[in-house]
Protein backbone atom coordinates (compact mmCIF):
# COMPACT_ATOMS: atom_id res chain seq x y z
CA UNK A 1 0.00 0.00 0.00
CA UNK A 2 1.76 3.61 -1.50
CA UNK A 3 1.37 6.48 0.87
CA UNK A 4 2.67 9.90 -0.44
CA UNK A 5 4.65 11.25 2.80
CA UNK A 6 5.88 14.79 2.64
CA UNK A 7 9.32 15.45 4.24
CA UNK A 8 9.46 18.23 5.97
CA UNK A 9 12.61 19.70 5.71
CA UNK A 10 12.09 19.85 2.24
CA UNK A 11 8.91 21.81 2.00
CA UNK A 12 9.55 25.13 0.89
CA UNK A 13 5.69 25.82 0.72
CA UNK A 14 5.83 26.41 -3.14
CA UNK A 15 2.62 25.08 -4.05
CA UNK A 16 3.71 23.78 -6.95
CA UNK A 17 2.05 20.34 -5.59
CA UNK A 18 -1.45 22.32 -5.17
CA UNK A 19 -1.11 23.44 -8.95
CA UNK A 20 0.19 20.34 -10.24
CA UNK A 21 -3.11 18.37 -8.50
CA UNK A 22 -5.74 21.29 -9.31
CA UNK A 23 -4.24 20.53 -13.10
CA UNK A 24 -4.47 16.81 -13.20
CA UNK A 25 -7.67 16.87 -11.72
CA UNK A 26 -9.07 19.46 -14.10
CA UNK A 27 -11.40 18.65 -17.53
CA UNK A 28 -8.22 19.41 -19.90
CA UNK A 29 -5.03 18.35 -17.54
CA UNK A 30 -2.82 21.39 -19.73
CA UNK A 31 -2.30 24.40 -17.53
CA UNK A 32 -3.29 27.07 -19.73
CA UNK A 33 -6.45 25.57 -20.54
CA UNK A 34 -7.22 24.31 -17.05
CA UNK A 35 -7.06 27.94 -15.68
CA UNK A 36 -10.06 29.37 -18.19
CA UNK A 37 -12.24 26.38 -17.78
CA UNK A 38 -16.13 27.09 -16.52
CA UNK A 39 -15.70 24.95 -13.89
CA UNK A 40 -12.90 25.97 -11.70
CA UNK A 41 -10.45 23.20 -11.08
CA UNK A 42 -9.47 22.51 -7.22
CA UNK A 43 -6.43 20.94 -5.49
CA UNK A 44 -6.90 18.11 -3.42
CA UNK A 45 -3.81 18.83 -1.70
CA UNK A 46 -2.69 22.13 0.73
CA UNK A 47 0.27 23.57 2.02
CA UNK A 48 -0.33 24.56 5.32
CA UNK A 49 1.67 26.47 7.56
CA UNK A 50 3.97 24.53 10.99
CA UNK A 51 4.43 28.18 12.68
CA UNK A 52 2.36 30.50 11.57
CA UNK A 53 4.53 31.88 9.33
CA UNK A 54 5.65 30.32 6.07
CA UNK A 55 8.77 29.30 7.35
CA UNK A 56 8.06 25.62 7.70
CA UNK A 57 5.33 24.18 6.02
CA UNK A 58 4.01 20.64 5.15
CA UNK A 59 2.22 19.72 2.27
CA UNK A 60 -1.02 17.92 3.21
CA UNK A 61 -3.87 15.36 1.33
CA UNK A 62 -6.18 12.60 2.04
CA UNK A 63 -4.09 9.72 4.55
CA UNK A 64 -6.09 7.03 3.52
CA UNK A 65 -6.76 5.90 6.88
CA UNK A 66 -7.03 2.06 7.60
CA UNK A 67 -10.56 2.79 9.65
CA UNK A 68 -11.58 5.80 7.79
CA UNK A 69 -13.95 8.23 10.20
CA UNK A 70 -15.33 10.03 6.63
CA UNK A 71 -16.73 6.71 5.69
CA UNK A 72 -18.41 6.46 9.18
CA UNK A 73 -19.77 9.67 8.79
CA UNK A 74 -20.89 9.66 5.49
CA UNK A 75 -24.94 9.82 5.14
CA UNK A 76 -24.73 8.38 1.42
CA UNK A 77 -22.49 5.55 1.74
CA UNK A 78 -20.57 7.44 -1.02
CA UNK A 79 -17.01 6.85 0.95
CA UNK A 80 -15.04 3.49 1.16
CA UNK A 81 -12.29 2.20 1.86
CA UNK A 82 -10.64 -0.70 -1.34
CA UNK A 83 -8.90 -3.25 0.45
CA UNK A 84 -6.72 -3.80 -2.51
CA UNK A 85 -4.87 -0.96 -2.48
CA UNK A 86 -5.71 0.42 1.18
CA UNK A 87 -7.37 3.61 -0.96
CA UNK A 88 -10.44 5.19 0.66
CA UNK A 89 -12.47 6.09 -1.84
CA UNK A 90 -15.23 8.46 -2.82
CA UNK A 91 -18.29 8.06 -5.36
CA UNK A 92 -18.97 11.01 -6.90
CA UNK A 93 -22.63 10.20 -7.66
CA UNK A 94 -23.39 9.90 -4.47
CA UNK A 95 -22.29 12.68 -2.53
CA UNK A 96 -25.39 15.09 -1.67
CA UNK A 97 -22.65 18.41 -0.21
CA UNK A 98 -24.07 17.91 3.27
CA UNK A 99 -20.20 17.73 4.25
CA UNK A 100 -20.46 15.39 7.00
CA UNK A 101 -16.81 13.84 5.69
CA UNK A 102 -15.54 17.42 6.40
CA UNK A 103 -17.02 17.68 9.94
CA UNK A 104 -14.88 14.79 11.06
CA UNK A 105 -11.39 13.89 8.83
CA UNK A 106 -9.09 15.22 11.75
CA UNK A 107 -6.96 16.18 9.26
CA UNK A 108 -8.78 18.31 7.14
CA UNK A 109 -8.24 16.74 3.84
CA UNK A 110 -11.41 16.66 2.54
CA UNK A 111 -11.88 19.91 0.28
CA UNK A 112 -15.27 21.54 -0.47
CA UNK A 113 -15.43 21.48 -4.04
CA UNK A 114 -18.03 24.78 -4.83
CA UNK A 115 -18.02 24.57 -8.50
CA UNK A 116 -18.93 20.86 -8.61
CA UNK A 117 -20.70 21.58 -5.38
CA UNK A 118 -19.39 17.96 -3.97
CA UNK A 119 -16.75 16.92 -2.02
CA UNK A 120 -13.20 15.73 -3.25
CA UNK A 121 -10.08 14.33 -1.89
CA UNK A 122 -6.94 12.91 -2.90
CA UNK A 123 -7.32 10.05 -5.30
CA UNK A 124 -4.12 9.20 -5.87
CA UNK A 125 -4.40 10.02 -9.27
CA UNK A 126 -5.66 7.02 -10.52
CA UNK A 127 -4.13 6.06 -13.88
CA UNK A 128 -0.59 7.11 -12.60
CA UNK A 129 2.33 5.30 -11.45
CA UNK A 130 2.82 8.48 -9.97
CA UNK A 131 0.80 10.88 -7.94
CA UNK A 132 0.89 13.76 -9.83
CA UNK A 133 1.59 15.98 -6.96
CA UNK A 134 4.84 14.36 -5.80
CA UNK A 135 6.09 14.35 -9.72
CA UNK A 136 6.22 18.38 -9.71
CA UNK A 137 7.62 18.94 -6.25
CA UNK A 138 10.06 20.34 -6.90
CA UNK A 139 12.82 19.65 -3.81
CA UNK A 140 11.69 16.17 -3.87
CA UNK A 141 9.80 16.82 -0.12
CA UNK A 142 6.61 14.30 -1.63
CA UNK A 143 7.48 11.07 -2.18
CA UNK A 144 5.12 8.02 -2.90
CA UNK A 145 6.14 5.29 -1.06
CA UNK A 146 5.23 1.76 0.31
CA UNK A 147 3.78 2.27 3.53
CA UNK A 148 5.43 0.00 6.60
CA UNK A 149 3.92 1.51 9.50
CA UNK A 150 3.01 3.97 12.10
CA UNK A 151 4.92 5.25 14.76
CA UNK A 152 4.08 5.16 18.43
CA UNK A 153 3.43 9.16 18.54
CA UNK A 154 1.67 9.17 15.39
CA UNK A 155 2.73 9.60 11.90
CA UNK A 156 5.55 12.43 12.39
CA UNK A 157 8.96 10.91 12.65
CA UNK A 158 11.66 13.00 13.24
CA UNK A 159 15.37 11.74 13.01
CA UNK A 160 18.17 13.94 14.56
CA UNK A 161 19.65 16.71 12.79
CA UNK A 162 23.17 15.01 12.44
CA UNK A 163 21.80 12.19 10.32
CA UNK A 164 22.52 13.21 6.63
CA UNK A 165 18.63 12.44 5.50
CA UNK A 166 17.00 14.38 8.82
CA UNK A 167 13.23 14.08 7.74
CA UNK A 168 9.90 15.63 9.54
CA UNK A 169 8.08 12.75 7.89
CA UNK A 170 3.90 12.89 8.14
CA UNK A 171 2.79 9.90 6.56
CA UNK B 1 -22.33 -17.30 19.36
CA UNK B 2 -25.90 -16.08 18.46
CA UNK B 3 -26.06 -12.24 18.32
CA UNK B 4 -29.66 -10.64 17.48
CA UNK B 5 -29.78 -7.08 16.31
CA UNK B 6 -33.22 -5.22 16.50
CA UNK B 7 -33.37 -2.43 13.94
CA UNK B 8 -31.79 -2.04 10.57
CA UNK B 9 -30.59 1.29 10.46
CA UNK B 10 -27.53 3.05 11.35
CA UNK B 11 -26.26 1.87 14.33
CA UNK B 12 -27.34 -1.91 13.46
CA UNK B 13 -25.44 -1.69 10.24
CA UNK B 14 -22.12 -0.46 11.65
CA UNK B 15 -22.44 -3.76 14.52
CA UNK B 16 -23.09 -6.00 11.55
CA UNK B 17 -19.65 -4.45 9.49
CA UNK B 18 -17.56 -4.50 12.63
CA UNK B 19 -18.41 -7.99 13.23
CA UNK B 20 -18.11 -9.60 10.28
CA UNK B 21 -14.62 -8.02 9.87
CA UNK B 22 -13.38 -9.87 12.54
CA UNK B 23 -16.07 -13.08 13.03
CA UNK B 24 -17.53 -15.20 10.36
CA UNK B 25 -18.64 -17.95 12.47
CA UNK B 26 -20.96 -15.71 14.56
CA UNK B 27 -24.88 -16.36 13.76
CA UNK B 28 -26.69 -13.24 13.39
CA UNK B 29 -30.18 -12.24 13.57
CA UNK B 30 -31.55 -8.42 12.85
CA UNK B 31 -34.99 -7.61 13.05
CA UNK B 32 -36.57 -4.65 11.33
CA UNK B 33 -40.11 -3.74 11.69
CA UNK B 34 -39.63 -1.60 8.33
CA UNK B 35 -39.71 -3.20 5.00
CA UNK B 36 -37.64 -0.62 2.95
CA UNK B 37 -34.09 -2.10 4.51
CA UNK B 38 -31.27 -0.03 4.34
CA UNK B 39 -32.15 3.00 3.42
CA UNK B 40 -30.66 6.14 4.84
CA UNK B 41 -32.66 8.06 6.82
CA UNK B 42 -30.43 11.42 6.36
CA UNK B 43 -30.98 11.48 2.74
CA UNK B 44 -35.11 11.19 2.98
CA UNK B 45 -35.20 15.48 2.55
CA UNK B 46 -33.13 15.41 -0.43
CA UNK B 47 -35.38 12.53 -1.59
CA UNK B 48 -38.46 14.35 -0.92
CA UNK B 49 -37.22 17.13 -3.22
CA UNK B 50 -36.27 14.64 -5.86
CA UNK B 51 -32.68 16.09 -5.46
CA UNK B 52 -32.29 12.28 -4.94
CA UNK B 53 -33.59 9.65 -6.85
CA UNK B 54 -35.16 6.77 -4.61
CA UNK B 55 -32.47 3.88 -4.96
CA UNK B 56 -30.08 7.02 -4.04
CA UNK B 57 -31.28 6.76 -0.56
CA UNK B 58 -29.81 3.36 -0.19
CA UNK B 59 -26.36 3.52 1.20
CA UNK B 60 -24.95 -0.09 0.58
CA UNK B 61 -25.04 -2.34 -1.52
CA UNK B 62 -28.92 -4.02 -2.26
CA UNK B 63 -26.97 -7.57 -1.53
CA UNK B 64 -25.65 -6.12 1.79
CA UNK B 65 -27.40 -8.75 3.95
CA UNK B 66 -26.73 -11.83 2.12
CA UNK B 67 -22.90 -10.76 1.85
CA UNK B 68 -22.61 -10.31 5.50
CA UNK B 69 -24.33 -13.62 5.99
CA UNK B 70 -27.48 -12.00 8.45
CA UNK B 71 -30.62 -13.30 8.36
CA UNK B 72 -33.08 -10.33 8.15
CA UNK B 73 -36.55 -10.35 9.23
CA UNK B 74 -38.49 -7.25 7.65
CA UNK B 75 -41.65 -6.24 8.82
CA UNK B 76 -40.82 -7.78 12.12
CA UNK B 77 -41.33 -6.42 15.22
CA UNK B 78 -40.20 -7.18 18.45
CA UNK B 79 -42.75 -6.59 20.80
CA UNK B 80 -41.25 -8.52 24.19
CA UNK B 81 -37.75 -9.08 25.66
CA UNK B 82 -37.09 -11.60 28.29
CA UNK B 83 -33.85 -10.86 29.81
CA UNK B 84 -33.37 -13.84 31.70
CA UNK B 85 -34.37 -16.71 28.89
CA UNK B 86 -32.07 -14.36 26.83
CA UNK B 87 -35.19 -14.13 23.79
CA UNK B 88 -36.98 -11.68 22.16
CA UNK B 89 -40.70 -12.36 20.68
CA UNK B 90 -41.93 -10.65 17.64
CA UNK B 91 -45.16 -9.76 16.41
CA UNK B 92 -45.53 -12.67 14.13
CA UNK B 93 -45.39 -14.90 16.96
CA UNK B 94 -41.61 -15.63 16.10
CA UNK B 95 -39.07 -16.24 19.28
CA UNK B 96 -35.32 -15.44 18.88
CA UNK B 97 -32.53 -16.64 21.30
CA UNK B 98 -29.80 -14.84 21.73
CA UNK B 99 -26.31 -14.82 23.56
CA UNK B 100 -25.64 -11.41 22.94
CA UNK B 101 -28.74 -8.50 21.66
CA UNK B 102 -28.13 -5.20 20.40
CA UNK B 103 -30.91 -2.97 20.94
CA UNK B 104 -30.38 -0.42 17.74
CA UNK B 105 -34.40 0.87 17.80
CA UNK B 106 -33.70 4.69 16.84
CA UNK B 107 -35.96 7.19 17.92
CA UNK B 108 -39.56 7.97 17.16
CA UNK B 109 -40.66 11.55 15.77
CA UNK B 110 -42.35 13.41 18.78
CA UNK B 111 -46.01 14.65 18.11
CA UNK B 112 -47.83 17.17 20.16
CA UNK B 113 -50.89 16.36 21.78
CA UNK B 114 -52.70 19.62 20.64
CA UNK B 115 -51.99 18.44 16.25
CA UNK B 116 -54.79 15.87 15.58
CA UNK B 117 -53.18 12.46 14.32
CA UNK B 118 -54.34 11.21 11.23
CA UNK B 119 -55.49 14.47 9.11
CA UNK B 120 -54.99 14.08 5.80
CA UNK B 121 -51.66 16.74 5.27
CA UNK B 122 -50.39 16.25 8.57
CA UNK B 123 -47.14 14.21 8.48
CA UNK B 124 -44.12 13.41 10.82
CA UNK B 125 -40.46 12.93 8.40
CA UNK B 126 -39.04 10.08 10.24
CA UNK B 127 -39.30 7.04 7.52
CA UNK B 128 -39.55 6.44 4.27
CA UNK B 129 -43.25 5.83 4.51
CA UNK B 130 -43.71 9.29 5.95
CA UNK B 131 -41.66 10.55 2.82
CA UNK B 132 -44.05 8.76 0.51
CA UNK B 133 -46.66 10.09 2.12
CA UNK B 134 -45.43 13.62 2.04
CA UNK B 135 -44.65 13.62 -1.70
CA UNK B 136 -48.29 12.72 -1.91
CA UNK B 137 -49.48 15.51 -0.25
CA UNK B 138 -47.16 17.87 -1.72
CA UNK B 139 -48.52 17.05 -5.49
CA UNK B 140 -51.95 18.99 -4.37
CA UNK B 141 -50.70 21.67 -1.75
CA UNK B 142 -49.40 24.96 -2.69
CA UNK B 143 -48.39 26.43 0.81
CA UNK B 144 -46.80 24.30 3.74
CA UNK B 145 -46.34 25.15 7.26
CA UNK B 146 -43.27 23.40 9.32
CA UNK B 147 -43.56 23.27 13.03
CA UNK B 148 -40.08 23.13 14.55
CA UNK B 149 -37.06 24.92 13.97
CA UNK B 150 -34.37 21.85 14.39
CA UNK B 151 -32.51 20.06 12.34
CA UNK B 152 -35.33 17.97 10.76
CA UNK B 153 -37.49 20.92 10.35
CA UNK B 154 -34.88 23.20 8.54
CA UNK B 155 -34.03 20.12 5.98
CA UNK B 156 -37.55 19.86 5.67
CA UNK B 157 -38.44 23.38 5.41
CA UNK B 158 -35.79 23.91 2.47
CA UNK B 159 -36.60 20.55 1.03
CA UNK B 160 -40.58 21.95 0.31
CA UNK B 161 -39.49 24.96 -0.85
CA UNK B 162 -37.66 23.44 -3.17
CA UNK B 163 -40.71 21.60 -4.52
CA UNK B 164 -42.34 24.89 -5.18
CA UNK B 165 -44.46 25.19 -2.25
CA UNK B 166 -44.82 28.59 -0.47
CA UNK B 167 -42.88 27.28 2.94
CA UNK B 168 -42.94 29.05 6.45
CA UNK B 169 -41.64 27.39 9.63
CA UNK B 170 -42.83 28.04 13.21
CA UNK B 171 -40.26 28.08 15.95
CA UNK B 172 -41.24 28.44 19.68
CA UNK B 173 -37.64 29.81 20.43
CA UNK B 174 -35.94 33.14 19.60
CA UNK B 175 -34.19 31.10 16.59
CA UNK B 176 -33.74 28.41 14.65
CA UNK B 177 -31.13 25.23 14.84
CA UNK B 178 -31.47 26.12 18.57
CA UNK B 179 -29.34 23.07 19.55
CA UNK B 180 -26.85 23.48 17.34
CA UNK B 181 -26.05 27.24 16.74
CA UNK B 182 -26.67 30.59 18.53
CA UNK B 183 -28.05 33.50 18.13
CA UNK B 184 -25.86 35.35 15.61
CA UNK B 185 -25.26 32.32 13.12
CA UNK B 186 -29.26 32.16 13.88
CA UNK B 187 -29.52 35.46 12.29
CA UNK B 188 -27.43 34.76 9.05
CA UNK B 189 -29.19 31.23 8.47
CA UNK B 190 -33.13 33.30 8.94
CA UNK B 191 -31.40 35.57 6.30
CA UNK B 192 -30.56 33.17 3.46
CA UNK B 193 -33.78 31.25 4.63
CA UNK B 194 -35.57 34.48 3.90
CA UNK B 195 -33.59 35.02 0.11
CA UNK B 196 -35.35 31.73 -0.72
CA UNK B 197 -38.79 32.94 0.25
CA UNK B 198 -39.12 30.81 3.43
CA UNK B 199 -40.46 32.98 6.63
CA UNK B 200 -39.65 31.72 10.03
CA UNK B 201 -42.22 32.85 12.65
CA UNK B 202 -40.00 33.24 16.36
CA UNK B 203 -41.49 32.46 19.60
CA UNK B 204 -44.79 30.85 18.43
CA UNK B 205 -46.47 28.31 18.46
CA UNK B 206 -49.71 26.53 16.47
CA UNK B 207 -52.30 26.44 18.85
CA UNK B 208 -54.97 25.62 16.11
CA UNK B 209 -55.23 23.02 13.00
CA UNK B 210 -58.42 23.74 10.67
CA UNK B 211 -59.36 21.37 8.49
CA UNK B 212 -62.36 20.75 5.97
CA UNK B 213 -63.57 17.22 6.59
CA UNK B 214 -60.66 15.50 7.68
CA UNK B 215 -58.45 17.70 5.14
CA UNK B 216 -56.12 19.89 6.51
CA UNK B 217 -56.56 23.78 5.69
CA UNK B 218 -54.82 25.76 7.90
CA UNK B 219 -53.08 26.60 11.37
CA UNK B 220 -53.78 29.12 13.41
CA UNK B 221 -50.46 30.33 15.98
CA UNK B 222 -50.45 31.76 19.81
CA UNK B 223 -49.75 35.26 18.03
CA UNK B 224 -53.09 35.46 16.23
CA UNK B 225 -51.84 34.31 12.74
CA UNK B 226 -53.98 31.88 10.51
CA UNK B 227 -51.68 30.24 7.93
CA UNK B 228 -53.87 29.01 5.35
CA UNK B 229 -51.53 25.68 4.10
CA UNK B 230 -52.31 22.29 2.76
CA UNK B 231 -49.17 20.68 3.83
CA UNK B 232 -47.96 20.33 7.67
CA UNK B 233 -45.02 18.33 8.85
CA UNK B 234 -44.30 17.81 12.56
CA UNK B 235 -40.93 17.99 13.88
CA UNK B 236 -40.44 18.81 17.38
CA UNK B 237 -37.48 16.80 17.68
CA UNK B 238 -37.45 12.96 18.80
CA UNK B 239 -37.46 10.65 21.54
CA UNK B 240 -35.94 7.47 22.31
CA UNK B 241 -37.69 4.27 21.37
CA UNK B 242 -37.34 2.32 24.10
CA UNK B 243 -40.65 0.69 24.20
CA UNK B 244 -38.78 -2.49 24.01
CA UNK B 245 -36.93 -2.62 27.41
CA UNK B 246 -40.71 -0.83 29.20
CA UNK B 247 -40.99 -4.61 31.14
CA UNK B 248 -36.89 -5.10 31.88
CA UNK B 249 -35.07 -3.93 34.78
CA UNK B 250 -32.36 -2.74 32.33
CA UNK B 251 -31.93 0.57 33.66
CA UNK B 252 -32.95 4.18 31.51
CA UNK B 253 -33.15 7.93 32.00
CA UNK B 254 -33.87 9.20 28.42
CA UNK B 255 -32.56 6.93 26.29
CA UNK B 256 -31.12 3.54 27.53
CA UNK B 257 -28.20 4.01 30.13
CA UNK B 258 -24.86 2.49 28.36
CA UNK B 259 -21.11 2.06 29.94
CA UNK B 260 -17.99 2.83 27.69
CA UNK B 261 -18.78 -0.33 25.90
CA UNK B 262 -22.10 0.25 25.15
CA UNK B 263 -23.82 -2.29 27.23
CA UNK B 264 -26.83 -2.02 28.63
CA UNK B 265 -27.09 -2.54 32.74
CA UNK B 266 -27.22 -6.29 31.75
CA UNK B 267 -24.43 -7.71 30.65
CA UNK B 268 -25.18 -9.44 27.64
CA UNK B 269 -27.33 -6.38 25.93
CA UNK B 270 -25.99 -3.71 24.33
CA UNK B 271 -27.72 -0.75 22.78
CA UNK B 272 -26.15 2.18 20.48
CA UNK B 273 -27.51 4.89 18.19
CA UNK B 274 -30.74 6.92 19.12
CA UNK B 275 -32.07 4.72 21.89
CA UNK B 276 -28.96 4.86 23.71
CA UNK B 277 -27.40 7.65 26.22
CA UNK B 278 -23.52 8.13 26.54
CA UNK B 279 -21.45 10.24 27.54
CA UNK B 280 -21.12 13.26 25.95
CA UNK B 281 -17.55 14.92 25.92
CA UNK B 282 -18.30 18.51 26.11
CA UNK B 283 -20.85 18.78 28.44
CA UNK B 284 -19.43 15.71 31.18
CA UNK B 285 -22.94 14.35 31.33
CA UNK B 286 -24.80 11.84 29.81
CA UNK B 287 -27.18 12.02 27.00
CA UNK B 288 -28.66 10.88 23.52
CA UNK B 289 -27.05 12.32 20.82
CA UNK B 290 -29.93 11.12 17.97
CA UNK B 291 -27.34 11.71 15.33
CA UNK B 292 -26.17 9.51 12.78
CA UNK B 293 -22.36 10.28 12.81
CA UNK B 294 -22.66 9.52 16.45
CA UNK B 295 -25.41 6.18 15.84
CA UNK B 296 -22.50 4.71 13.22
CA UNK B 297 -19.68 4.72 15.35
CA UNK B 298 -21.88 3.35 18.36
CA UNK B 299 -23.10 0.91 16.65
CA UNK B 300 -19.29 0.00 15.56
CA UNK B 301 -18.33 -0.23 18.92
CA UNK B 302 -21.64 -2.23 20.22
CA UNK B 303 -20.30 -4.61 17.74
CA UNK B 304 -16.79 -5.22 18.72
CA UNK B 305 -17.74 -5.16 22.23
CA UNK B 306 -20.24 -7.90 21.80
CA UNK B 307 -17.37 -9.89 19.79
CA UNK B 308 -15.20 -9.85 22.81
CA UNK B 309 -12.57 -7.06 20.87
CA UNK B 310 -13.12 -4.39 23.60
CA UNK B 311 -12.97 -0.96 22.49
CA UNK B 312 -14.18 1.67 24.38
CA UNK B 313 -16.04 4.89 23.23
CA UNK B 314 -14.48 8.21 24.15
CA UNK B 315 -17.79 9.41 24.17
CA UNK B 316 -19.82 11.48 21.62
CA UNK B 317 -19.22 14.81 20.91
CA UNK B 318 -22.86 16.57 19.01
CA UNK B 319 -22.32 17.82 15.86
CA UNK B 320 -24.28 18.91 12.26
CA UNK B 321 -23.32 19.85 9.35
CA UNK B 322 -25.56 21.35 7.07
CA UNK B 323 -26.06 23.66 3.99
CA UNK B 324 -28.56 26.54 4.14
CA UNK B 325 -29.30 28.38 0.55
CA UNK B 326 -25.19 27.27 -0.71
CA UNK B 327 -24.12 28.42 2.81
CA UNK B 328 -22.11 25.38 4.80
CA UNK B 329 -22.62 25.41 8.65
CA UNK B 330 -21.15 23.12 11.03
CA UNK B 331 -21.48 22.91 14.56
CA UNK B 332 -20.45 20.87 17.78
CA UNK B 333 -20.76 20.20 21.65
CA UNK B 334 -21.78 23.75 23.52
CA UNK B 335 -22.44 26.32 21.38
CA UNK B 336 -24.76 28.17 23.77
CA UNK B 337 -22.57 28.59 27.21
CA UNK B 338 -24.29 29.14 30.73
CA UNK B 339 -23.04 32.61 31.95
CA UNK B 340 -20.69 32.23 34.92
CA UNK B 341 -19.64 29.05 34.74
CA UNK B 342 -15.95 29.84 33.18
CA UNK B 343 -16.96 29.38 29.68
CA UNK B 344 -14.87 31.70 27.32
CA UNK B 345 -15.47 32.52 23.73
CA UNK B 346 -13.38 33.26 20.36
CA UNK B 347 -15.51 34.86 17.78
CA UNK B 348 -14.77 36.29 14.16
CA UNK B 349 -17.02 37.47 11.73
CA UNK B 350 -16.95 38.76 8.48
CA UNK B 351 -20.97 39.74 7.80
CA UNK B 352 -20.20 40.42 4.26
CA UNK B 353 -18.40 37.61 3.42
CA UNK B 354 -20.87 35.63 5.01
CA UNK B 355 -18.30 33.82 7.72
CA UNK B 356 -18.95 33.45 11.25
CA UNK B 357 -16.61 31.14 13.78
CA UNK B 358 -17.00 30.90 16.93
CA UNK B 359 -14.75 28.90 19.51
CA UNK B 360 -16.29 27.96 23.03
CA UNK B 361 -13.29 27.34 25.85
CA UNK B 362 -13.48 25.72 29.17
CA UNK B 363 -9.98 25.36 31.17
CA UNK B 364 -8.00 26.12 27.69
CA UNK B 365 -10.26 22.84 26.12
CA UNK B 366 -12.24 23.43 23.23
CA UNK B 367 -16.05 22.57 24.38
CA UNK B 368 -17.87 24.22 21.36
CA UNK B 369 -17.84 25.40 17.93
CA UNK B 370 -19.84 26.92 15.01
CA UNK B 371 -18.40 27.10 11.95
CA UNK B 372 -20.45 29.43 8.89
CA UNK B 373 -19.38 29.67 5.62
CA UNK B 374 -16.03 28.50 5.59
CA UNK B 375 -15.54 25.31 6.98
CA UNK B 376 -12.04 24.03 5.98
CA UNK B 377 -10.88 21.71 8.77
CA UNK B 378 -13.52 21.15 10.69
CA UNK B 379 -12.43 17.99 11.25
CA UNK B 380 -8.79 19.10 12.57
CA UNK B 381 -10.98 21.00 15.60
CA UNK B 382 -13.03 18.02 16.56
CA UNK B 383 -9.76 16.49 16.76
CA UNK B 384 -9.14 18.96 19.74
CA UNK B 385 -11.94 18.55 21.28
CA UNK B 386 -11.73 14.61 21.15
CA UNK B 387 -8.40 14.79 22.45
CA UNK B 388 -9.47 16.82 25.43
CA UNK B 389 -6.28 19.12 23.88
CA UNK B 390 -5.27 21.99 25.92
CA UNK B 391 -5.05 24.52 23.05
CA UNK B 392 -4.02 27.78 25.48
CA UNK B 393 -0.24 27.91 22.65
CA UNK B 394 -2.48 28.86 19.76
CA UNK B 395 -5.83 29.51 20.79
CA UNK B 396 -5.57 33.08 18.82
CA UNK B 397 -4.78 30.83 15.78
CA UNK B 398 -8.09 28.46 15.96
CA UNK B 399 -10.39 31.03 14.01
CA UNK B 400 -8.21 31.78 11.38
CA UNK B 401 -8.86 30.42 7.97
CA UNK B 402 -4.61 29.33 8.14
CA UNK B 403 -5.51 27.23 11.21
CA UNK B 404 -5.02 23.67 10.05
CA UNK B 405 -3.21 20.23 10.79
CA UNK B 406 0.12 22.14 9.92
CA UNK B 407 -0.89 24.34 13.57
CA UNK B 408 -0.96 20.98 15.37
CA UNK B 409 2.18 19.75 13.71
CA UNK B 410 4.12 23.19 15.10
CA UNK B 411 2.37 23.27 18.69
CA UNK B 412 1.20 20.40 20.39
CA UNK B 413 2.51 17.77 18.11
CA UNK B 414 1.01 15.63 15.42
CA UNK B 415 -2.51 13.99 16.88
CA UNK B 416 -2.25 10.23 17.34
CA UNK B 417 -2.24 9.23 13.89
CA UNK B 418 -2.11 5.49 14.69
CA UNK B 419 -5.35 5.86 15.84
CA UNK B 420 -7.16 6.29 12.60
CA UNK B 421 -4.79 3.65 10.92
CA UNK B 422 -5.12 0.63 13.43
CA UNK B 423 -8.52 -0.61 13.96
C1 LIG C 1 -35.16 13.59 7.91
C2 LIG C 1 -34.00 13.30 8.80
C3 LIG C 1 -32.78 13.92 8.55
C4 LIG C 1 -31.68 13.66 9.37
N1 LIG C 1 -30.52 14.28 9.08
C5 LIG C 1 -29.44 14.04 9.85
C6 LIG C 1 -28.19 14.64 9.56
O1 LIG C 1 -28.04 15.38 8.60
N2 LIG C 1 -27.14 14.36 10.37
C7 LIG C 1 -27.25 13.52 11.42
O2 LIG C 1 -26.26 13.29 12.12
N3 LIG C 1 -28.41 12.94 11.72
C8 LIG C 1 -29.51 13.17 10.97
N4 LIG C 1 -30.70 12.56 11.27
C9 LIG C 1 -30.75 11.65 12.42
C10 LIG C 1 -30.29 10.24 12.03
O3 LIG C 1 -31.03 9.79 10.95
C11 LIG C 1 -30.42 9.29 13.20
O4 LIG C 1 -29.59 9.75 14.24
C12 LIG C 1 -30.03 7.86 12.85
O5 LIG C 1 -30.84 7.35 11.85
C13 LIG C 1 -30.09 6.97 14.08
O6 LIG C 1 -29.82 5.65 13.71
P1 LIG C 1 -30.29 4.43 14.60
O7 LIG C 1 -29.76 3.21 13.91
O8 LIG C 1 -29.93 4.65 16.00
O9 LIG C 1 -31.88 4.44 14.59
P2 LIG C 1 -32.98 4.67 13.48
O10 LIG C 1 -32.41 5.23 12.25
O11 LIG C 1 -34.09 5.39 14.12
O12 LIG C 1 -33.46 3.18 13.13
C14 LIG C 1 -34.04 2.33 14.05
C15 LIG C 1 -34.76 1.25 13.29
O13 LIG C 1 -35.25 0.26 14.19
C16 LIG C 1 -36.58 -0.06 13.86
N5 LIG C 1 -37.26 -0.55 15.06
C17 LIG C 1 -37.59 0.18 16.16
N6 LIG C 1 -38.19 -0.61 17.08
C18 LIG C 1 -38.22 -1.85 16.56
C19 LIG C 1 -38.72 -3.10 17.05
N7 LIG C 1 -39.27 -3.20 18.24
N8 LIG C 1 -38.60 -4.17 16.25
C20 LIG C 1 -38.02 -4.09 15.02
N9 LIG C 1 -37.53 -2.94 14.53
C21 LIG C 1 -37.63 -1.82 15.28
C22 LIG C 1 -37.13 1.26 13.36
O14 LIG C 1 -38.28 1.10 12.60
C23 LIG C 1 -35.96 1.76 12.53
O15 LIG C 1 -35.98 1.23 11.25
C24 LIG C 1 -31.81 12.78 10.47
C25 LIG C 1 -33.03 12.17 10.72
C26 LIG C 1 -34.12 12.41 9.90
C27 LIG C 1 -35.42 11.73 10.19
Amino acid sequence: MKRVICRMDRCLGCRACELACAVEHSESRTLVTAVREAVKPRARIRVEAVDGGLHRTLALQCRQCEEPVCAQACISGGIRRDERTGDVLMDPGRCVACWSCIMVCPFGAIMRHEGLHRAVKCDHCPGRDIPACVEACPTGALVFVEFTAVTPHGLTEQRPHSQAERSDRIV
Amino acid sequence: MKILIIGASAAGTAAIESIRRYDQESSIVQLSDERHQLYSRCLLSYYLSDSIPREGLQYRDPGFHSQMRVELHEGTRAVHLDTDRQCVTCDDGSVHEFDKLLIATGSLAKFPAYIPQGMEGVNVLRTLDDVEMIRTNVRRARRAVVLGGGLIGMKAAVALNECGLVTSVVVRSSRVLSQMIDQEASHFVTERLGASSIEVFFKTDITEVESRGNTLEAVRTDSGQRIPCELLVVAKGVQPNTDLIADTDIRKRWGIETNAHMQTSRENIYAAGDVAETFDITTGRHAVSALWTCAVQQGHLAGLNMIGRGKAYDGAVLMNSLSIGGIPLISYGVTNPPEGEGYQVITREQGRAGVYKKIVLKEHRIRGIILLGRIDNAGVLLSLIQRREDVSSFEDRLVSDQFGYGTLVGSVGAPDLARYHNP
